[in-house]
């Protein structure tokens, strides 16, 4: 299965991919606005299943790693990118076939397809997290064992790292260093693989099924926001105001207290970067790797952990992960790899 | 102590004479296209009703949404160069990026980037390249821009791109002035950027406006400085206000809002305006108005500039009245300035919601007699399902569960019941027609600093010390008596996935105006 994305595609994809950012991910508007001008004058990004591939075909990930504040005041460009994917393509002495998204919450899942429009290369159709995740080391390929190097990293001078081969988290380790010493925000291309592991592998359809949610979010426009946690296919778990807000400490997480409107109950949503474990009355009702999204109940747009403030009113939606992720996997994206234990002796999703 | 405010709207000019915290007049009349007609009639308006002398007048106030219209319009704007330097990142967006066709077109599209920016650490992307910048600028200088723009990445952190760059053009092209984004927006390149540009092509209106201005209090024989009002409801003098016209923009919801706190004597409570068309509520912390958490697009630009945050619903005395299948709609649709011609009170054909608000007896106004055979069950379901939205839109803005004073100014004010649910008390303060007006007259000045620091291990009291003395120094040289200026908001957010205990500091510091005139 195939389909083409034009520039009209972009605002679903953004709003979608926004949602799956359970909070984290990054600003999906700086990967939409680079689509936009990559997708402008009627171009169209090829979007592809991995099993529709020639089996050997080489997909190569891209994404941009770094803090949301450099990206803002230092955006990349879609160039970056290009040169990444270039860069391990040498490294790997191969040629790359397809663009990989290797994670479909916030910001990255735009970037895939900008580098691709700058490359002439398809799209595939998936991709390796569900959601946004903070390490390269969580995804289904690293769950699977398969190494995330040769990777490279790629400054906005075109300066460039390829990372040999490491382990899955010694590589998310190096990579870290070299993104301050570039600058704070640099291109990323990785995971290279053929197209029939991906096929095995990644989660399919997810690039699809984030466009879907996007789309959802429009239409639902105006209406409530049990109608719109209803139409994405999630649950709403509080409509209220925000009572209190601990921001996290370095790596000790913060936590946010919320009101419910019309029940009275009270929630703690516990959070890093991302919104990771919802309490209500003090019992554990939803946690990570689900997704959390806090959206402003009239326009529905997402409201990320550091715009939160005391007194605002917002909507909490549980969504599912997008499916195919291995069962285990739970040590990997759950809870406990975010270091926060979640008080009970087992998920009780 | 003597002060006059002044709103200059789309529509009415409205002027305040206060003396002290009392209102001795108030006045309205058209706002007229060159402005300064509207406010000399103003101004003689409110010497009619109060005898005063011009002598006595301590300050004039004005708060104007001509600039931002003027953008909107994309009218008398100066033709205007954007430089950036940043080079060779940021490459992909160029200044003026998604800028709609026609402002870049008014502008003269001249768009240009330069080596040059810093990281977030304070090392430079690139050397300053001399050579490259000054043939840009004879460049834009030969294609008649008159007003230049400077950008440079982090220059919230280091602005020494910007600052020697405003050096060049001031030695080689002195009649071209000169806009710096470090001095105008916040850390975001492309938003701060933007309003930077916007504020260089409103240059020559500023001068212009601000000269007419200055002369027309100076005619009416008032020799008070004058100052206008800034988007955080603080004040900028006028020869500030020539260089950084940008700042007016939101001033007329704050005013607007902090007029509302002043009259009632709420610092923090939620402010309902009811105009024709739309109903806005705002909310007022410690007497300033909470700010959008969202960033604003102004005539089609992203900027990121702070917005008071104002949620409107489509409820005003000029609302539409519908009866569907037993249930009653109320607006958006609106007849809004044509309610005197077309609502069935003044002999019209279209059941506005005044008719049901006269109807119900909560006003009298034109020929009741038109409006005394509606059904009482539709006008009893009209009036309960503005209430209700009120007090839905009222409940989604305010910040704690506890109810809240509500405030009710504007000329549709009629449609808030008293009992409004979630309200602690409504209120209705005299002279809330003309809250604009007293929202200006009654500013303060103040002083900010957004900035990111190094917060090394220990030193955080140290740093926040530094910001804060820093703002509270703004906010003097702004113009505030320097025993009233405080501390009203400090905000600390450590920037994410970085080293170096990078951390973004903003703090806001105001004060009462040192005062002149005679009786200051």
């Amino acid at each position: 299965m195939e389909r083409y994305l034009g520039v009209d595609d972009v605002s679903a994809l953004a709003s979608g991919a926004g949602l799956l950012g359970s909070g984290g991910g990054g600003d999906v508007a700086v990967g939409a606005r680079l689509l936009r001008h990559a997708l402008q004058d009627g171009g169209r990004a090829r979007l592809v299943a991995a099993e529709d591939l020639p089996p050997e075909t080489v997909v190569v990930h891209v994404g941009l790693a770094g803090a949301p504040d450099v990206v803002a005041e230092r955006p990349p460009g879609g160039e970056d990118f290009a040169n990444a994917v270039t860069a391990l393509a040498g490294a790997l002495r191969q040629r790359v076939g397809a663009i990989g998204v290797i994670e479909i919450g916030g910001l990255n899942a735009l970037i895939p397809l900008v580098a691709a429009q700058v490359l002439g290369l398809p799209v595939v159709d998936g991709d390796l997290m569900g959601r946004a995740f903070p390490r390269i080391s969580q995804t289904t390929l690293a769950a699977a064992g398969h190494p995330a190097t040769p990777m490279a990293v790629v400054g906005p001078a075109a300066d460039s790292v390829i990372i040999e081969s490491a382990s899955v988290d010694a590589a998310d380790r190096i990579m870290r260093a070299n993104v301050a010493a570039l600058g704070g925000a640099a291109a990323v291309a990785l995971y290279p693989c053929r197209a029939d592991t991906l096929a095995a592998l990644g989660l399919p359809g997810s690039v699809s099924g984030c466009i879907a949610l996007g789309q959802a979010l429009a239409d639902s426009a105006g209406r409530s926001v049990s109608d719109l946690a209803a139409r994405l296919g999630g649950e709403l778990l509080c409509e209220g105001r925000v009572d209190e807000i601990r921001p996290r400490r370095g790596d000790i997480p913060g936590s946010l207290t919320v009101t419910d409107r019309s029940a009275g109950h009270i929630l703690r949503l516990d959070m890093l970067d991302e919104y990771l474990n919802v309490a209500v009355d003090g019992v554990s009702r939803a946690s990570a790797p689900d997704v959390l999204a806090v959206l402003d109940p009239v326009t529905f747009a997402p409201v990320p952990p550091d715009r939160l403030r005391s007194g605002q009113s917002i909507a909490l939606l549980r969504l599912p992960l997008m499916p195919g992720w291995p069962h285990g996997a739970e040590e990997l994206i759950g809870l406990a790899a975010f270091g926060i234990d979640s008080g009970r002796p087992e998920a009780t999703r | 102590m003597i002060r006059i405010g002044i709103d200059v709207g789309g529509t009415n000019t409205d002027a305040v004479l206060m003396n002290g915290s009392s209102v001795l007049a108030a006045t309205k009349t058209h706002t007229t296209e060159d402005v300064t007609s509207g406010i000399v009639s103003a101004l003689r308006q409110l010497r009619e009703a109060a005898s005063f002398e011009p002598g006595d007048v301590a300050a004039v106030m004005i708060g104007t949404t001509h600039f931002i219209n003027a953008l909107v319009e994309g009218k008398n704007l100066t033709p205007t160069a954007a430089i950036r330097f940043g080079l060779p990142a940021t490459r992909a967006l160029p200044p003026m990026v998604d800028w709609p066709s026609r402002l870049v077109d008014v502008l003269g599209g001249h768009s240009y980037l330069c080596h040059g920016g810093h990281e977030y650490d304070g090392r430079q992307i690139s050397p300053f390249d001399e050579r490259e910048f000054r043939e840009v600028l004879d460049k834009v200088a030969d294609a008649g821009a008159r007003s230049i723009a400077l950008s440079s990445v982090f220059s919230p952190i280091n602005a020494e791109f910007e600052l020697r760059a405003a050096q060049i053009v001031e030695s080689e092209y002195p009649e071209l002035s000169v806009s710096l984004s470090h001095e105008i927006g916040r850390m975001g390149l492309l938003g701060r950027e933007n309003a930077t540009i916007i504020n260089a092509a409103l240059r020559d209106l500023a001068d212009h406006v601000t000269s007419g201005l200055s002369r027309t209090v100076a005619d009416a024989g008032i020799s008070a400085p004058v100052y206008l009002s800034q988007n955080d409801g603080t004040l900028m003098d006028i020869d500030y206000a020539r260089r950084y016209p940008v700042a007016t923009f939101a001033s007329g919801p704050t005013n607007s809002m902090r007029g509302a706190a002043f009259l009632s004597g709420e610092q923090d409570c939620a402010v309902v305006d009811v105009g024709g068309t739309t109903t806005d509520v705002g909310i007022l912390q410690s007497g300033f108005p909470r700010e959008a958490s969202t960033d604003v697009a102004v005539a089609g630009v992203q900027t990121n500039f702070r917005m008071p945050d104002v949620l409107s619903i489509g409820i005003g005395g000029g609302s539409l009245i519908r009866s569907l299948d037993g249930r009653v709609e109320v607006g958006p649709g609106s007849v809004g300035y044509a309610l005197t011609e077309r609502a069935l009170l003044f002999g019209g054909d279209t059941l506005t919601a005044t008719d049901v608000a006269a109807a119900a007896g909560l006003i009298r106004l034109g020929e009741q007699d038109r409006v005394a055979g509606l059904d009482p069950a539709m006008v009893r379901a009209a009036l309960e399902s503005i209430a209700t939205r009120t007090a839905e839109t009222v409940d989604r803005m305010r910040t704690s569960a506890e109810p809240v004073p509500v405030v009710v100014v504007g000329g549709g004010g009629f449609l808030v019941p008293d009992n409004l649910a979630g309200a602690s008390a409504v209120l209705r303060p005299e002279h809330g027609s003309v809250a604009n007006a007293i929202g200006a007259a009654i500013a303060q000045v103040g002083g900010e600093v957004d900035r990111v620091f190094s917060v090394d291990p220990g030193s955080r009291d140290l740093v926040l010390d530094a910001a804060r003395q820093e703002a509270t120094d703004r906010a003097i040289a702004a113009g505030a008596r320097p025993d009233s200026v405080s501390i009203v908001d400090i905000e600390e957010v450590p920037l994410a996935y970085l080293p170096g205990n990078a951390t973004r500091i903003r703090v806001k510091a105001v004060g009462n105006l040192a005062l002149g005139g005679n009786n200051a």
